[in-house]
């Protein structure tokens, strides 16, 4: 039954290791040396405990009726499967995770779509060439102050002048 | 640049001195423009200026060559200059003299060196165009990788679902893990139990053992009697003559 549990769904640890960003590698090493450490005990308790000679038990307790009634309510035990609280929070997080996850995608595509428009405006310009200063400003407006700062020729501080 | 300027203000100048570009020719008849029209894209010339004997413009030869011919502009000139002369118009002096000399090294200044002046101010062109150039094509990737960083960022968080299978794994795994100590808990604790009824028995029996050998010896100790000793003893020393005598 217990063997039935664990095989619910197994974490593929390597393709996990590689969607894990840098600035969090070490919180990731420190869950997986968690998880490997919770899975040796686990390996090393015995699924099931060794069996009860009776037989032998019966010839040496000398109580009567001892080793009988041992074995009827031992037989008859049902040992309790230990209960948790963790997982409607593990569920929690998830869900807190699923919403964080999806208002960083709406940003992440609308930078996306930001930088696509940049990168068209880049591509359909006309070539330099064949520009004006005004129409340098027009694509480049963060150049404004630059130009008003050098307006003479040649347009640079002396010492980035080459010599 | 400074040709830009010139153009914003002197279309017309244009107009009669340019008017053999191999570029986009403006037609004369913008002389009759009045407001600021520009053609684009507004490009240099090929070729700068030509110049017959130095200083003076081609364009005025060609424009000649209709009515004149070839030779036309160079009688015209030298008919020019005789015609001032002779009538005094234009009187020599020192100054001519002056004139002529300075216009001389003027020319010739311009002969030598202006190839390189000009080659000189194309580099620092093509250097100013080619910096844009470059800036635009390092915009261009510093974009793509960040979409690309941003999608990859995205392929990483698809990943969150290993996290909680992860956790509940582990989870999973100790409840199991205390399971099975549970199970093996009960079955020590059953068999403690009956050890120590056995373990009680086998001290008790040994312990009765012990007292029964102890009490026998110290009672066949006493039954022996002082007059059974010494018959014992007569006896041991005859037996040992016996057998010193034999051996």
């Amino acid at each position: 039954m217990a063997a039935k549990r664990v095989a619910q769904k197994a974490v593929d640890w390597a393709a996990f290791a590689e969607r894990v960003p840098p600035n969090q590698k070490v919180q990731f090493n420190a869950l997986k040396g968690k998880s490997d450490a919770i899975k040796a005990k686990f390996m090393m308790t015995p699924e099931k405990p060794p069996a009860i000679d009776w037989a032998f038990y019966k010839n040496k307790v000398p109580v009567a009726g001892l080793v009988d009634k041992f074995q009827k309510q031992f037989e008859s035990f049902k040992v309790p499967y230990p209960t948790e609280s963790v997982t409607p929070m593990i569920a929690d997080q998830e869900k807190q995770m699923d919403k964080q996850a999806s208002d960083f995608k709406v940003e992440s595509d609308k930078r996306v779509a930001k930088y696509e428009q940049e990168i068209a405006k880049l591509n359909n310009m006309i070539p330099f060439e064949e520009m004006t200063k005004e129409e340098f400003v027009e694509y480049f407006p963060e150049s404004v102050d630059y130009i008003k700062k050098y307006p003479y020729w040649p347009h640079k501080p002396i010492w980035e002048q080459k010599a | 640049m400074l040709s830009r300027l010139a153009l914003a203000n002197g279309v017309a100048l244009r107009a009669v001195i340019h008017s053999t570009r191999p570029c986009v020719v403006v037609a004369p008849k913008s002389l009759l423009h009045t407001s600021q029209v520009r053609s684009m894209p507004v490009k240099l010339p090929e070729k700068g200026g030509q110049v017959k004997f130095g200083f003076i413009p081609e364009e005025w030869f060609t424009m000649m060559y209709k009515k004149t011919g070839v030779t036309g502009p160079y009688v015209f000139g030298f008919g020019l200059i005789m015609y001032l002369l002779s009538k005094e118009i234009y009187i020599l002096g020192p100054e001519t003299v002056h004139g002529a000399v300075v216009l001389a090294m003027i020319v010739y200044a311009a002969k030598k060196y202006g190839g390189t002046v000009a080659d000189w101010a194309d580099k620092q062109i093509a250097d100013q165009l080619s910096n844009a150039e470059k800036s635009k094509i390092e915009s261009l990737k510093a974009y793509e990788d960040a979409i690309k960083e941003e999608k990859l960022e995205q392929w990483r968080i698809d990943g969150r679902n290993n996290l909680f299978d992860a956790k509940r794994e582990n989870v999973q795994l100790q409840l199991d893990t205390e399971y099975r100590e549970r199970q093996l808990q009960v079955t020590n604790a059953v068999k403690a139990r009956m050890d120590y009824y056995i373990a009680v028995e086998e001290m008790k029996r040994k312990k009765e053992q012990e007292h029964m050998v102890t009490w026998i010896e110290k009672n066949v100790v006493e039954s022996i009697t002082p007059q059974q000793e010494k018959e014992i003893l007569n006896k041991c020393i005859s037996d040992l003559q016996k057998m010193a005598t034999t051996a």
